[in-house]
């Protein structure tokens, strides 16, 4: 009796206590050393080179890195080889000099990666090593996601003997025009991409064209004999990101000092595009602006109008495939089709050719310069940024950043740099001591000249995707050049305003 | 004595549902503070939101897209509830009248059948069957209409009207099982007195089929009304808000300035604006039900 008495009276407060232990559960994530990696053992770590990396010893557990294109072994990934193991050895070789710390790679596949960062960072799981790229980083990513890598560039990486700083490993007009507006490093970046019209030879030969064209008029020629011969010259939806940067970069090349110095930096940063667009340059008063446009749409005339008014991440899945089914002739995309072509099994020869450089016949506006590597450049696949402590609860157990930073650095090296990316063959490494696949000798040359690529879309996080609706809207006919360059105007003085509250800037000094 | 022994017998009870409200707490109405409070937050859904008082509901009202948006909503909203009554009580009524009851459960069947389907396959569908080069303009030119066809997802005037159209014939099988229902529900007297009224074929769905159904037509108006204005799905999957911003609503707004754009802060004060706008349809459609069932 008095046991049931008991129980009667206790039964409240154990229910009260289970309660509170179980939704207590759910926060201990915000535990500091909570250890969902780490199991708190010791290893005796020593590098390569004979140098002990001390900051490694305390802490041991699973590294988890998202490696984009670079991810070995994917089975969940489409458009990636999953027959790619380097990552994978170089992982298993780290893993042996440092027992207690495994490499895990993330097989996933993410629709909207920019979007998958920010969810996972906002709820402190992003991954410990991530793909990102610089301009991403820079300012299209909320601030404090990544680690500042600067310290480690100016330090002796243990892994490469013979120099002096990890920094001289590296491309140094990459890492000097890469760095965000106030000189940080944010990614490792090992990788050159390049974009190219790609065509199917056949649908070339059945409308008669001999020769892939090599200026904007035979570009144009060539789309109006395919539309002659019955065949789909191109169908794709418009990417005004990447198509803007082949036009500005021509056009505005003789100011792309003028441009990228607003902000005292190399390359040009969203406080350049403001300060840009606010000085009336980057702009609709400036004739450059909104000429390219109706000579895009020469273009895109003798384009199947399906995607036009199409945005690239929801329809350009279906275009890819129109065209590695043989439906279309000609496809721009990044040096990764030809993978998706031999992925795809296709039955015909692929061709490429790159955009055109514009002569004074073409536009007066052109400054006859050669843009065609103005939309690629270092955002390939081996950019690789460490999540903060914020972004990534994990890190905050003791010694983890330190040991990430050590696989970085590991990974980080002229010959794992080689290694990986060759194996792929879709890019190109850009470190010196680095040579690419011979099939990529001459997009290698690239990688060695100065980034001068001008565009907007990085001063807001919606002016990109705004432009590129009414880009689609004028493209498609739906709307006059004149209601586009008002449509415009408004976009990029929103952006300008949002900039200013934001950063809480007086563009009046610049 | 019987007072602390009803209080034990009380706490004893509260004990045993504790959890339960704990848990409805913690993941329901803390996630709905949270987004309220950071209504007037410059959040970037990463470091700390920055309190800015009412500027997120300063701009709000002077959005365009989101003004814009709200049009597409209505006009959502209203297409939306006549297909949502319309063809669903045409075939429950078609369904009733057929004598046989075991071809009454048939036909029930065969258009409850389709809801196995996921709603994702369906729009994906439609999206295929909306292409230029799709089922629908292929069939419009065998049939010698090929003045007919169109870009149907491609042209901003008829855009909307595309995806609110898709799903022909438009049957809900939970619209057709609740009209079906309340058919079933009136009584055989009245339905005999009224055919000695001569209240017979459109007399009878006019004057006693429909009347005594409008319980009925109530609860979907209400629930099609707040269903469609919470849909993000097809304008998302289908054309992302375009071309241009013609089938953007304000849902699909509201999750790409969060997540897209990163500004959570604004996100969650048009959130907060539809939690308003939808709470106001829900108690109407809560004493509207009340009134009758």
């Amino acid at each position: 009796m008095n046991q049931m008495k008991f129980k009667s009276k206790m039964l409240p407060i154990l229910l009260v206590a289970f309660t509170i232990a179980a939704t207590g559960c759910g926060n201990s994530n915000s535990n500091e050393n909570s250890g969902a990696a780490g199991n708190g053992g010791k290893t005796d770590n020593t590098s390569t080179n004979g140098t002990e990396s001390t900051s490694t010893k305390a802490w041991t557990g699973t590294i988890n890195m998202y490696a984009q294109a670079y991810t070995p072994n994917a089975k969940n990934i489409t458009g990636i080889k999953s027959d790619q193991h380097q990552l994978r050895t170089i992982a298993d070789e780290y893993e042996k000099l440092h027992p207690g710390i495994k490499i895990n790679f993330v097989d996933e596949e993410f629709k909207d990666y920019t979007q998958t960062v920010r969810v996972k960072a906002a709820a402190g799981e992003l991954f410990d090593v991530f793909w990102a790229q610089w301009m991403d980083l820079n300012g299209t990513l909320p601030k404090g996601i990544a680690e500042d890598l600067t310290e480690y560039f100016n330090k002796p990486n243990p892994y490469i003997a013979d120099k002096a700083t990890w920094q001289e490993a590296m491309n140094t007009t990459v890492v000097s025009e890469t760095a965000s507006p106030d000189g940080k490093h944010y990614n490792i970046n090992g990788d050159y991409v390049a974009t190219a019209f790609f065509y199917n030879k056949e649908l070339f030969q059945q409308a008669g064209i001999a020769e892939a064209p090599k200026t904007w008029a035979e570009l144009i020629d060539a789309c109006k004999k395919l539309q002659a011969a019955g065949i789909v010259a191109m169908s794709q939806a418009p990417d005004f990101g990447w198509f803007q940067r082949h036009f500005l970069t021509d056009f505005y090349s003789k100011d792309f000092d003028t441009i990228s110095q607003f902000d005292k930096a190399p390359g040009i940063s969203s406080l350049d595009e403001v300060v840009a667009i606010s000085k009336g340059m980057l702009d609709t008063k400036d004739p450059r602006f909104m000429g390219w446009w109706p000579i895009f749409k020469q273009l895109t005339d003798n384009w199947k109008p399906d995607y036009l008014t199409g945005d690239p991440g929801v329809v350009g899945g279906n275009a890819r495939n129109d065209f590695l089914a043989g439906k279309t002739a000609i496809f721009y995309d990044g040096s990764w089709l030809p993978n998706n072509a031999k992925d795809a099994g296709i039955k015909f020869e692929l061709g490429s050719f790159n955009f055109p450089t514009l002569s004074a016949a073409d536009t007066p506006m052109t400054t006859g310069v050669d843009a065609s590597g103005a939309v690629g450049g270092p955002n390939a696949a081996f950019q690789f940024a460490v999540a903060t402590k914020e972004a990534d609860k994990s890190m905050k157990e003791a010694g983890k950043k330190e040991a990430v930073i050590d696989w970085l650095q590991y990974l980080g090296t002229a010959q794992h740099v080689e290694q990986v990316v060759n194996e792929n063959g879709t890019f190109v490494p850009h470190w010196p001591d680095t040579k690419p696949n011979d099939s990529m000798k001459d997009l290698a040359s690239q990688s060695t000249k100065e980034l001068k690529a001008i565009m907007v879309g990085n001063s807001s996080p919606n002016l990109g995707k705004d432009l590129q609706r009414t880009f689609g809207l004028y493209l498609s006919g739906n709307t006059s050049l004149e209601k586009a360059t008002t449509a415009v105007q408004k976009a990029l003085d929103a952006a300008v305003k949002e900039y200013k509250t934001k950063n809480d800037t007086d563009l009046s000094q610049y | 004595m019987k007072w602390k022994a009803n209080t034990k017998t009380a706490l004893t009870g509260y004990a045993f549902i504790l959890p339960t409200f704990v848990f409805l707490i913690w993941f329901m109405y803390y996630p709905v503070y949270q987004a309220l409070s950071g209504a007037f937050t410059d959040w970037d859904g990463f470091n700390a939101p920055r309190f800015i008082g009412f500027d997120n509901f300063t701009r709000l009202f002077s959005d365009e897209v989101l003004g814009q948006s709200t049009v597409h909503a209505l006009i959502w909203v209203a297409f939306s509830i006549l297909l949502a009554v319309i063809p669903p009580f045409v075939v429950s009524e078609l369904i009733f009248h057929v004598r046989s009851a075991r071809k009454q459960y048939l036909y029930r069947t065969m258009f409850v059948i389709p809801i196995v389907i996921p709603g994702i396959v369906t729009i994906l569908l439609w999206r295929f069957l909306y292409q230029g080069d799709g089922a629908i303009n292929q069939l419009l030119e065998l049939v010698g209409l090929k003045s007919w066809t169109h870009l149907w997802l491609g042209d901003p005037n008829i855009a909307l009207y595309s995806i609110i159209f898709m799903g022909f014939p438009w049957i809900s099988a939970f619209n057709l099982l609740i009209f079906y229902s309340g058919l079933q529900n009136i009584s055989k007297e009245v339905i005999e007195a009224a055919k000695l009224d001569g209240a017979t074929g459109w007399k009878r769905v006019f004057l006693l089929d429909i009347p005594l159904s409008l319980p009925q037509f109530r609860l979907i108006i209400i629930l099609t009304l707040v269903g469609s204005l919470q849909n993000i799905i097809p304008p998302l999957v289908m054309t992302n808000g375009g071309p241009g911003y013609s089938t953007y609503v304000p849902i699909l707004h509201m999750y790409n300035v969060s997540t897209v754009n990163g500004e959570f802060g604004y996100g969650m004060s048009i959130a907060l604006i539809m939690f308003i706008v939808i709470l106001a349809f829900t108690i109407l459609n809560m004493r509207l039900v009340k009134s009758d069932i």
